[in-house]
């Protein structure tokens, strides 16, 4: 035990004082900052406008309204130019300021509202729209479209103000007062982050312990190693004090980011409120930014005391589990570089884990969901992104029982590849001997 | 009395045995040579009395104990494939190590002052190990080997690698430290190395033991009573009539007799016959020579 103390002390001090270390640990906060003032300036300045004419051969278009893009994208013209004219002309205008429109519209002139796409409004580009920009445009055609309809069935303004208005049903939890309106939006987003965190921290410490691992394997020292230790000790100590090291960066990081959103909120915050860009994404998915407020102030309702005591034990549960199977290949492969194959059997573990707490978010109570947060080897993500939806604490007891017995499992399995695997040299391993080692006697 | 014993090891890896019913005894203080080609099972034996493998079946004992764990801290092994962490400082690499091996951290401490001190390289305490020279890490791999005063010094290949100037150092290391008791397990595929270190050898060949013993006495149980004579002038006629010749040159003969016998007699009947002798001697066969000859025999 004194012996794993050692390794684990050597194994945590050589890389926290390492200056990637400190380089990564740093520039991740400084990297969110910029994500956020990087977005907040895109969306301002480099999305940059598009001019599109507007050339209505059918005149039916003629007094109905079609806005302009609030976060001033997108403008329309309607031109009386002809539109042979206008695409013949505007492809050879080299001269960028001359080069007004960057696209048509053209309105067919036997346009028919009865069957809109046949014929079709075109939309004939100089310059490509970008997916956001197209997916505006074409809602605002089909704006434009029913706005037509309406006058025809001459409904009048009123009511069509009238009818703009959606309805939102109030999502209340019968059994629990907390739940409000909103609830289950913060829940998903809480669910997301922390089964994200697991998920990525899984593959970065993970291959920080296989890199550590070959390291030993390659530069040979592993044989000093293990003629004072156990390989048992060795593998433990790595897993521990790598732990550890990503413990200490998490919090650092939590640390920094949440002093830099506090400046980014000083120095951008006025451009935070007015662009919003963050939260655009969200408006297409029928979010606006009062639902927004609301899934906010829901946060604080999350149940905060069960994710504080279960989210360390998944993050330390999943990191054991995994981190002795990354430590196992990497003693497997070594210095040869091209087995990486090796990793498929665990990467792909993890990535159907965060694929089912993607699901989850939406569908907390279901089958996938709950089978998802038992079995172990993805219970550390799933049930981390159930979290937030209080699962039933049976489901948690079993959940990490289950937990608990994968990573005496897994470890035993690595340690036994790892205790041969280390001491091979310049021989090919496949996945069949490595099985061997974990069945042979000794 | 022995200070490791080893009693019919057996050790197999899959189909292949790299150890077979191999016995023997390594007395307390001695320089003891482990030889045999490559391939040989020096390694595994190595490697069972190091605790990194367990023997499949048999015995092992130090000081007349089991080998258990505990023993580890009282060995030092310089593997042939040796290395170190390239990101740490020669300082606190050798305080790690030390401390694997039992020491305190103060002790660790000490240790590694006074070898740094003993080989003059203190100005490298600080220095990180991917800075030195393949010379200087082989320094500082023996260091780390030797830190905890071990009783049982194990060195595989030491000299591999090693240029002339490290290589006179480390032997002289390796005599000092068996002038201290301590015992020196020596093994080398390069036999002619270590005739004059090795008190006793051991020789191994496809996982068996072919042959022990004290080196001088295996020379003067493997002689062939060859003698060979330099002299100056012509050879008389008929000296050489009677006798086996096995090579002459220039001034060279060398003469071979059947059974053992004292070379008194032929220096005695070459003076008779007035030659000038420069030089008489008993050729003895080298621990290669012998070697070859045993695996030729079995």
């Amino acid at each position: 035990m004194n012996k794993i103390w050692i390794i684990i002390q050597r194994e945590y001090i050589t890389r926290v004082k390492r200056k990637s270390f400190i380089i990564t640990t740093l520039l991740a906060p400084l990297g969110f900052f910029a994500l956020i003032a990087g977005s907040v300036l895109i969306s301002t300045f480099s999305q940059g406008r598009t001019d599109v004419a507007i050339v209505d051969d059918s005149g039916l278009f003629k007094d109905i309204s079609i806005p302009d893009a609030d976060d001033q994208t997108v403008y329309f013209h309607k031109v009386e130019d002809k539109y042979e004219q206008l695409a013949t002309e505007l492809p050879k205008e080299k001269n960028e300021e001359k080069k007004k429109y960057a696209a048509i519209i053209y309105i067919p002139a036997n346009f028919n509202i009865n069957s809109p796409n046949n014929p079709v409004i075109g939309y004939r580009y100089v310059e490509r729209p970008g997916m956001m920009k197209k997916q505006f445009i074409n809602q605002r055609m089909s704006e434009a479209v029913d706005k037509l309809r309406m006058k025809m069935l001459k409904i009048d303004n009123e009511v069509q103000q009238q009818m703009q208005n959606k309805i939102q049903l109030d999502f209340t939890s019968l059994d629990n007062q907390i739940e409000r309106k909103g609830y289950t939006e913060a829940a998903g987003i809480a669910g997301m982050v922390m089964g994200f965190a697991i998920y990525i921290s899984l593959f970065f410490y993970g291959t920080m312990i296989m890199k550590g691992v070959q390291e030993e394997k390659t530069s040979r020292i592993v044989e000093v190693l293990t003629s004072s230790v156990k390989p048992f000790q060795l593998l433990m100590g790595k897993i521990i004090g790598v732990g550890a090291v990503g413990l200490t960066q998490f919090i650092l990081w939590i640390v920094l980011i949440f002093g830099v959103n506090i400046l980014a909120g000083m120095i951008f915050g006025a451009a935070l409120n007015s662009h919003q860009p963050a939260i655009g994404s969200l408006q297409t998915t029928g979010m606006d930014a009062d639902d927004m407020q609301l899934v906010m102030k829901n946060l604080s309702s999350l149940p905060f005391t069960q994710i504080i005591i279960f989210f360390p034990m998944y993050f330390v549960g999943g990191f054991l589990l995994y981190g002795s199977l990354f430590a196992a290949i990497g003693a497997a492969i070594g210095e040869d570089g091209d087995q990486q194959s090796l990793m498929i059997p665990i990467t792909v573990p993890i990535i159907i884990s965060i694929l089912i707490a993607m699901n989850v978010i939406n569908n907390p109570d279901s089958a996938l969901g709950f089978w998802g947060s038992i079995i172990p080897f993805t219970s550390p993500v799933v049930m981390s992104a159930l979290l937030p939806f209080r699962p039933e604490w049976w489901q948690i007891a079993l959940s990490l029982l289950l937990l608990i017995g994968g990573f005496i499992l897994t470890t035993y399995i690595a340690a036994r590849i790892y205790r041969v695997g280390i001491l091979m040299y310049g021989k090919k391993v496949t996945v069949k001997e490595m099985a061997h080692w974990v069945f042979s006697r000794n | 009395m022995s200070l490791l014993s080893l009693q019919h090891i057996v050790k197999q890896y899959g189909t292949y045995l790299a150890s077979s019913d191999v016995s023997f005894e390594i007395p307390k203080g001695k320089i003891f040579g482990l030889l045999g080609p490559n391939g040989a099972g020096k390694t595994t034996l190595i490697r069972m009395i190091t605790r990194i493998l367990y023997p499949d079946s048999g015995n092992i004992l130090f000081n007349g104990v089991h080998l258990t764990d505990k023993h580890t801290e009282n060995i030092g092994y310089m593997p042939e494939e040796r290395g170190l962490y390239k990101k740490m400082k020669v300082g606190e690499h050798l305080i790690y190590l030390g401390r694997l091996k039992g020491l305190t951290q103060t002790q660790a401490k000490e240790n590694t002052n006074y070898w740094l001190k003993k080989f003059e390289i203190e100005s490298w305490m600080n220095k990180n190990i991917e800075e030195l020279s393949k010379g200087m890490s082989q320094k500082v791999q023996f260091i780390a080997t030797v830190l905890h005063n071990p009783d049982l010094l194990i060195l595989d290949e030491p000299f591999s690698g090693l240029d002339p100037i490290n290589s006179k150092l480390i032997e002289e290391e390796i005599r000092a430290m068996s002038k201290q008791g301590k015992t020196v397990i020596f093994s080398t595929h390069r036999m002619e190395q270590v005739e004059d270190i090795c008190n006793e050898i051991v020789l191994v060949n496809k996982g068996k033991k072919i042959l022990e013993g004290e080196v001088q006495e295996l020379k003067q149980r493997f002689k062939e009573n060859k003698f060979r004579i330099s002299y100056i002038g012509e050879i008389n006629n008929g000296l050489l009539n009677n006798l086996n010749v096995v090579e002459q040159n220039t001034g060279v003969v060398t003469v071979k007799f059947e059974e053992e016998h004292k070379g008194n007699s032929l220096l005695k009947l070459f003076v008779e016959h007035g030659m000038e002798v420069t030089s008489f001697n008993e050729l003895l066969p080298s621990i290669n020579e012998i070697f070859i000859r045993q695996v030729q025999c079995n």
